[in-house]
């Protein structure tokens, strides 16, 4: 997205395909990490959770003050990173979500180590390029997981009951889809962009004796507020049981 | 957004504000429904429901073959716009929906009397500048509303909820509240972008004993499916009482 141009970004790894994609858009490859570290400020670790550490710890002595290390591997406390990457390491925890590929991520960010202010800008800068970004606490991660991190499946899941119920009153399968996905993905821009509380939004658009009250009472019955609370809060839960004892 | 220039849209209408609001961006706001209509080719007959077949017969002299009636008015059957304008009249039905206010409308058409392929496209120009636009049969209007007109406040509920699940967990308010209105958007871009089924790309985001399917568990405990479903079919049900 015009950011970093496409001849200062590098990648390297054991998946040729992979490498094949970066150059494809203009990247360069690089035989080793050691080499790519050398030459590169802004460090992404995109392994595996399990090899983190290890990839880390095999490039140490390739670091310097300079590099920032940005991982987005769930699970892996900064304390870990930093144990692999020593203690003067500039480490940058960023949990993302499915639609970076679309551009319009949900992340959130916290520091550690000795990064700061302009770490923080940077990586920013980056991640708004395609979303939105936020800085949190470590121990709020599990809590962003629960949200942002695993909520593309719950809306995947309300667009398609969405799309049955349009189907179930009489619309073709293609067009309820389209209408379903198109009106969550305009309901959620105006939230962002109005600034409105969404409970003040829904008044604005519940008019009286009206087809939208009727349909909201429906989903207050069937308690859907608790619904996602309880879905949120399940994922946060199973996140901090996945990142084990030592979660921070 | 520059599809249609603003010195070729023109109203008119009873609230000086609104006109005042069109001559804002660089509309012409005419003295009389007449002379707006004669100065026009396209019209979209913005008022209330009840007072659109007044409002049509009213400036029924003024129409000739050119002209495109564009209703929004919720409710009213092209048989009550065809006998305002004369059966002669091009009518185009269109069910749109709040987000229209950010450029993300998710809207429904059909045709009537004489409006034919041309009028269509025509409509779909000006509805794709804004959003999206799908030709249907006027019988499941009333569906359409229950999806895509009402459906704007079923994902307020659910970002509200979302939000809420964060503030339990731990997140401010303003972050959670953000986090989950982008990643609903982001959900939603997803289905439109890459035309997979929606069951696929749940698929894709939940792995083995994750935090993912954990989440959906609970929504499916608490049969959010049939509730979204009931939400459609509930509005709906409020339009087919009336007949409309």
């Amino acid at each position: 997205s015009g950011v970093v141009p496409a001849d200062r970004v590098g990648c390297s790894g054991s998946r040729s395909g992979r490498n094949a994609d970066f150059e494809q858009f203009g990247g360069k490859a690089y035989g080793s990490n050691a080499e790519l570290v050398e030459n590169s400020d802004i460090l992404f670790i995109a392994v595996k959770p399990y090899l983190v550490a290890k990839v880390i710890q095999e490039v140490r002595d390739s670091l310097d003050p300079r590099h920032v290390l940005v991982s987005i591997a769930a699970g892996v406390p900064i304390q870990t990173l930093l144990c692999a990457a020593g203690p003067e390491a500039r480490i940058v925890r960023v949990m993302p979500n499915t639609p970076c590929l679309v551009g319009e991520v949900a992340a959130a960010m916290c520091l550690g180590g000795k990064a700061d202010e302009s770490d923080e800008k940077a990586v920013r800068m980056m991640f708004e390029a395609v979303g939105k970004i936020y800085t949190v606490a470590e121990n709020l991660l599990s809590a962003v997981t629960g949200v942002s991190g695993s909520g593309p499946a719950y809306i995947f899941m309300v667009i398609e009951a969405l799309a049955d119920g349009g189907v179930k009153a009489g619309l073709p399968r293609d067009i309820s889809q389209a209408l379903a996905a198109q009106t969550v993905l305009g309901s959620a821009k105006m939230v962002l962009e109005t600034g409105k509380h969404p409970g003040q939004l829904k008044d604005m658009v519940t008019s009286p004796a009206g087809t939208t009250i009727a349909a909201v009472h429906e989903l207050e019955k069937a308690g859907v507020r608790c619904a996602f609370i309880n879905a949120v809060t399940a994922a946060a839960q199973r996140a901090d049981q996945l990142a084990g004892p030592a979660k921070l």
